[in-house]
């Protein structure tokens, strides 16, 4: 029982700091090793973009694998990045970091705000009032000329900048992405050990217990929604590089639902999950050359089989072939 | 029931009343339950115990009335600050978190003595290794009291009934609470794992005021020194248990009702 065993408190075996420095070498070399090698700027701003979407993918994630809310307004926040950055570079001439910085502040005192409105309701009923804001902000969004720029949206950016790397550039891009998200990764893999972790998981699975031992599951409630905010709106804001333009459409549930899907797709329980969901709702689309409406449909399918087969996500087949076939040795994945 | 022993008195009830519209689940309840003691709560089905289980430890609020724990009102108080003030309770349902392992949901158990943030978890600061050793620590002692030591890595959901009871148990120890409010621990165990629950409530009850809600009468003949039986939302005696178990309305009551176990 020696003190600094890292993942202890969750109860994960020894030698797992190794094990784990491991990992994020690996995920390093990876970003690194793609980032370099790959040239055709399409492939790698595509790849930079699913990793800013895989920041949006975790940030719900946060509410639904964390305390088991369907966040359908989580787009709201993504927004707020998005329009945090057009506005900030294009109308305030703000660099881009602090364009991003004020969005991020700015994404957590909404979220403080509508938190401590719509948080007092659970289920279906937490949903559809954040859906039902997002549907407020699309309507401002859109009459607010000139601010937002109308139905027409923001577009003609400055070339967009992090310190001294041009996001013009597909690779830089990819880099910078790629390790945002890493970066949030380990950070939601240490808050999901802390007592915070283990708070939102004792609301999730069973909020009278959860009382009854102490928690005060409003303001776990809360929190995540605090910690899922900026997350959100950092998407949002790098998917600008991306997208160059930023219409009202950003508020749209459809947003939300792609992002719901990859969670889905990935797995919920798993803190990358989100990250394997978004690779996969990005690459399938490309390699089998789907019309819009056609992904939809498959997308569609794919989430029925896996809420019947996989209800924990895909990952969780590869689980159910160890457990059936290999030693039963580790726990569960974080 | 003594005046002079209020200082003494872990929970103090007087005339709760609750009404859900137009029904009275509970008319003019009070109760004293002495540190220390085991104090057993029966009546037959929709007696209005669990209801006033529930208000005694915070969740409910009663229409009218006050109750006291640890000489404090509680009246107003969110129910996970009763909690942190020392009070544990398990549910009749839904009384573990099923798709955690027994060792996590011991830690979900340990909660409020929990100093470090995420910031601390991090940087494995002094506060996280602290707080580590200290759960480690209660956690085998819980382990070993439970019995479940060979279990520490499977899921909850998967025990078998009476060992998910024996969890609940163990979740609500972690905190080491001075009151522990136990909602029909005994519900669906058969023989032999009723008597192996009976010595874990004596293993735990020394230091701890117990309350317990039950059906089965011989798990409160053997544990509690005194049992309140409730029948239509009413007190009908408070006495030892063979006592009670033969006062007339008592009977009346228990052959009346035909669906007790």
């Amino acid at each position: 029982m020696t003190a600094k065993r890292p993942g202890a408190m969750a109860g994960t075996a020894s030698g797992s700091m190794v094990r784990e420095l491991v990992y994020v070498a690996c995920a390093v070399a990876c970003i690194a090793a793609l980032g370099l090698t790959f040239s055709d700027p399409f492939i790698v701003t595509l790849a930079g973009y699913t990793c800013a979407f895989a920041l949006f993918a975790l940030s719900i994630n946060v509410i639904l694998g964390g305390v088991g809310e369907v966040p359908l307004g989580q787009c709201l926040f993504f927004g707020v990045g998005s329009y945090g950055v057009a506005i900030g570079m294009g109308k305030l001439g703000l660099p881009f970091e602090v364009a991003v910085l004020a969005a991020l502040v700015l994404s957590v005192v909404w979220a403080a705000i509508i938190g401590a409105i719509t948080l007092r309701l659970t289920g279906a009923y937490f949903s559809i009032v954040s859906w039902g804001l997002t549907g407020v902000a699309m309507v401002a969004a859109n009459n607010l000329d000139d601010i937002t720029g109308g139905p027409l949206g923001l577009f003609g950016f400055p070339p967009i900048k992090v310190g001294p790397l041009e996001l013009s550039d597909p690779q830089t891009y990819f880099m910078v992405t790629a390790f945002i998200l890493l970066a949030a990764i380990l950070f939601l893999v240490a808050v999901r050990r802390s007592p915070f972790g283990a708070a939102m998981e004792s609301v999730r699975q069973n909020p009278h217990l959860a009382r009854s031992v102490g928690v005060d599951v409003a303001r776990v409630r809360l929190k995540a929604f605090l910690l899922s905010a900026p997350l959100a709106a950092l998407a949002g804001a790098l998917s600008v590089p991306y997208t160059q333009i930023v219409t009202p459409e950003v508020f749209n549930v459809a947003n939300t639902v792609d992002g719901l899907l990859m969670v889905l797709l990935g797995g919920a329980r798993l803190i990358i999950g989100p990250v394997i969901g978004a690779g996969m709702f990005t690459l399938i689309p490309q390699v089998m050359n789907l019309d819009p409406n056609v992904r939809i449909l498959v997308f569609s399918s794919i989430i029925i089989l896996i809420m019947m087969f996989a209800p924990g996500g895909l990952h969780q087949l590869g689980l159910a072939l160890r457990d059936r076939f290999g030693r039963k040795k580790d726990v569960h994945g974080s | 029931m003594s005046m002079a022993a209020d200082a003494a008195l872990a929970v103090s009830a007087r005339d709760i009343t609750k009404r859900y519209g137009g029904v009275i689940a509970l008319n003019g309840v009070s109760l004293d339950v002495q540190q220390g003691e085991i104090f057993g709560i029966i009546g037959p089905n929709g007696a209005g115990k669990s209801t006033l289980f529930d208000i005694l430890c915070g969740i409910t609020e009663p229409s009218s009335g006050s109750i006291r724990i640890m000489g404090g009102d509680i009246g107003g108080l969110a129910p996970h600050v009763i909690a942190r003030s020392g009070v544990a309770r398990t549910f009749q349902r839904t009384a573990v978190f099923a798709e955690s392992t027994v060792t996590e949901n011991l830690l979900f158990g340990r909660h409020t003595s929990f100093r470090h943030g995420v910031m601390g978890r991090i940087f494995g600061t002094g506060s996280y290794a602290q707080d580590q050793q200290s759960y480690h620590d209660r956690a085998e002692e819980v382990l070993s009291l439970i019995g479940l030591d060979g279990d520490r890595e499977r899921k909850a959901g998967v025990l078998a009934y009476g060992v998910q009871r024996r969890l609940a148990v163990g979740v609500a120890l972690m905190s080491d609470p001075k009151i522990m409010f136990l909602d029909e621990p005994a519900a669906g165990m058969n023989g032999r794992e009723t008597a192996d629950f009976i010595a874990l409530i004596r293993a735990i009850a020394p230091g701890r005021t117990i309350l317990i809600v039950e059906h089965d009468m011989a798990v409160i003949r053997q544990l509690c020194g005194r049992a309140l039986v409730v029948v239509d939302g009413k007190p009908v005696v408070v006495d030892e248990p063979h006592h009670v178990l033969r006062h007339p309305e008592v009977v009346a009551a228990y052959l009346g009702a035909d669906d007790d176990e």
